[in-house]
């Protein structure tokens, strides 16, 4: 690498010093010394000629370059397009090439501008949202708790009277619905705990067994009355460290989901743990009902997304069931996966973090027991 | 444990309960339901309000919200802890699903009688402050 200036004054200095060394060269040789002399003073004055006038060249040719390099990082750095410090010499190349850069850089910059607004407006939004999102759901719980108190207290036959068998069921409804959008606003608020990293959990060592257990017992009864058969498997009762809160809530969830598109008839469902790995047990939910094609596994753990179906299937539910188990399974150290044939079933699995042998017992040996403490 | 001052303490079945709630909807479901069950009840539905008939007052038990605006259930137990926390077991606070438990925990720690989470169950509710008083 070398800078035109070097360039310029190598060559016309090299030159210059040939024509001077001709010059003196005629010099020594001509015997005439008027003649040898006007020789010698003309080639001095040619290269010293050539010289200056590299020197002017090299100002007007490399300056406006080297503020178009300037320029260019100034701009790379802040972009700022900085005035023109130097004329452009006269050479209408570089001023064209300066007053492009200026025009590109201009444009760069505006659209560089539009688009820090546009992220700004952006993250605005999203907090708006958030803001607006935890507002809705706090104003529709709280009219909710009282319908819910009242809906309790109507029942209460002692201290309101005993309704008739009208009065039961149209109060029955209003529980169900009731109850039904009181879920939908958990999940709401669930969801948005998710989303701003604030889930909390109490993890604590449980054997895998138990988690399974407690979903069974919770479900048993409901498929029985549905005609459904509800199976438990258990490949491991390994302990896991977890929040067995937690996990019955994604239990629930996915259980839910697989009573919701069973087939009419014959419609199993499976709950169990797998032993596949030493870190982790793996959780699984299986049933036999319409499944879910590939193209939609992708989308299914999406906040909100419900595979859509024109037809005869149930479309309760908010959409948020999946993405809330996804969510509460990540923040417990796991993942989770689905795996589903058309028509056949669809099986959710999960994995959870295997609970870590407990130490305590080495240290506990060393130590003086109380006891000892308290006879010396 | 002696029978009969259990049973003395028994006798007394009319309570006498305070309801510091934000939510009138709240505060009126509570207390005709206390009201109902044979309960006195005095409500507020502001917490400065509130501590004060607690300074002032004698209440058999106290049921507190804790999301109040300006003053709140949190400021009301503080105050209470510094001034008369023998006051501290008749208390039972109401809260939203979003508390976590380690605040849940601390409150017990403090001595606050039970922590019901909203939406309420009125006969936890009962059985709470039936509880306080035997
Ligand atoms: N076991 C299942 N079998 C078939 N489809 C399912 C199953 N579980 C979930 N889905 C599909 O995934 C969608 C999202 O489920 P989810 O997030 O729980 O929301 P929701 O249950 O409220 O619709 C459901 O609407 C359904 O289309
Ligand atoms: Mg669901």
């Amino acid at each position: 690498m070398f800078k035109i200036k070097q360039a310029l004054f190598l060559i016309f200095g090299i030159t210059s010093f040939i024509i001077f060394y001709i010059g003196f060269l005629n010099y020594l040789k001509t015997q005439d010394s008027n003649m040898g002399l006007l020789i010698l003073l003309f080639s001095v004055i040619v290269s010293v000629g050539t010289l200056l006038a590299t020197f002017h060249v090299s100002k007007n040719l490399t300056k406006p370059i080297e503020t178009l390099v300037q320029r260019m990082q100034d701009f790379s750095q802040t972009n700022i397009v900085t005035p023109n410090p130097c004329d452009d010499g006269g050479i209408q190349e570089l001023h064209i090439l300066h007053k492009n850069f200026e025009e590109m850089a201009n444009k760069v910059g505006e659209t560089l501008k539009k688009e820090k607004q546009l992220n700004i407006k952006l993250k605005e939004i999203d907090t708006r949202k958030t803001e607006f999102m935890s507002m809705i759901s706090h104003e529709l719980k709280t009219p909710i708790m009282p319908i819910m108190g009242y809906i309790q207290l109507l029942k209460k036959e002692e201290l309101m009277g005993e309704l008739n068998e009208k009065q039961m069921n149209a109060l029955n409804e209003i529980a169900i619905s009731t109850e039904r959008l009181q879920k939908i606003i958990q999940d709401i608020l669930t969801a948005q705990k998710i989303d701003l990293g604030k889930l909390s959990s109490e993890k604590e060592n449980v054997q895998s067994r138990v988690l399974v257990e407690n979903a069974y017992r919770a479900f048993y009864p409901y498929c029985k009355n549905k005609d459904v058969q509800l199976t438990m498997l258990l490949d491991t009762n390994d302990n896991v460290y977890s929040d067995p809160d937690r996990v019955s809530q994604v239990f629930s969830n996915l259980i839910s989901n697989a009573l919701a598109f069973l087939p009419e008839k014959n419609g199993t469902i499976k709950i169990g743990t797998l032993n596949n790995s030493d870190e982790n047990v793996t959780f699984y939910v299986q049933d036999n009902g319409i499944g879910i094609s590939d193209d939609q596994q992708k989308n299914i753990f999406k906040k909100f997304y419900q595979v859509d179906t024109s037809s005869k299937r149930k479309k309760e539910g908010s959409g948020l069931g999946l993405s809330i188990c996804e969510g509460i399974i990540k923040n417990l150290g796991g993942r989770m996966w689905v795996k589903s044939t058309l028509n056949q079933g669809t099986t959710f699995f999960f994995d959870l973090p295997k609970a870590q042998v407990p130490v305590d017992h080495l240290d506990s040996l060393d130590k003086p027991s109380h006891s000892n403490h308290l006879a010396s | 444990m002696s029978k009969t001052l259990s049973k003395t303490k028994n006798q007394k079945s009319r309570l006498n309960i305070l309801i510091i709630d934000d939510n009138e909807q709240i505060t009126k479901l509570i207390s005709s339901f206390l009201d109902m069950s044979n309960h006195d009840c005095t409500v507020v539905n502001d917490g400065k309000e509130g501590l004060e008939l607690i300074k002032t007052n004698q209440f058999d038990s106290i049921i507190l919200d804790l999301a109040m605006p300006e003053f709140d259930g949190y400021e009301i137990i503080d105050a209470i802890q510094k001034e008369d926390p023998l006051q501290m077991h008749k208390i039972i606070i109401l809260t939203a699903s979003s508390i976590s438990i380690d605040i849940i925990q601390k409150f017990k720690n403090l001595g606050v009688s039970a922590c019901l989470q909203k939406p309420i169950d009125i006969d936890q509710l009962l059985s709470s402050i039936t509880d306080i008083a035997t």
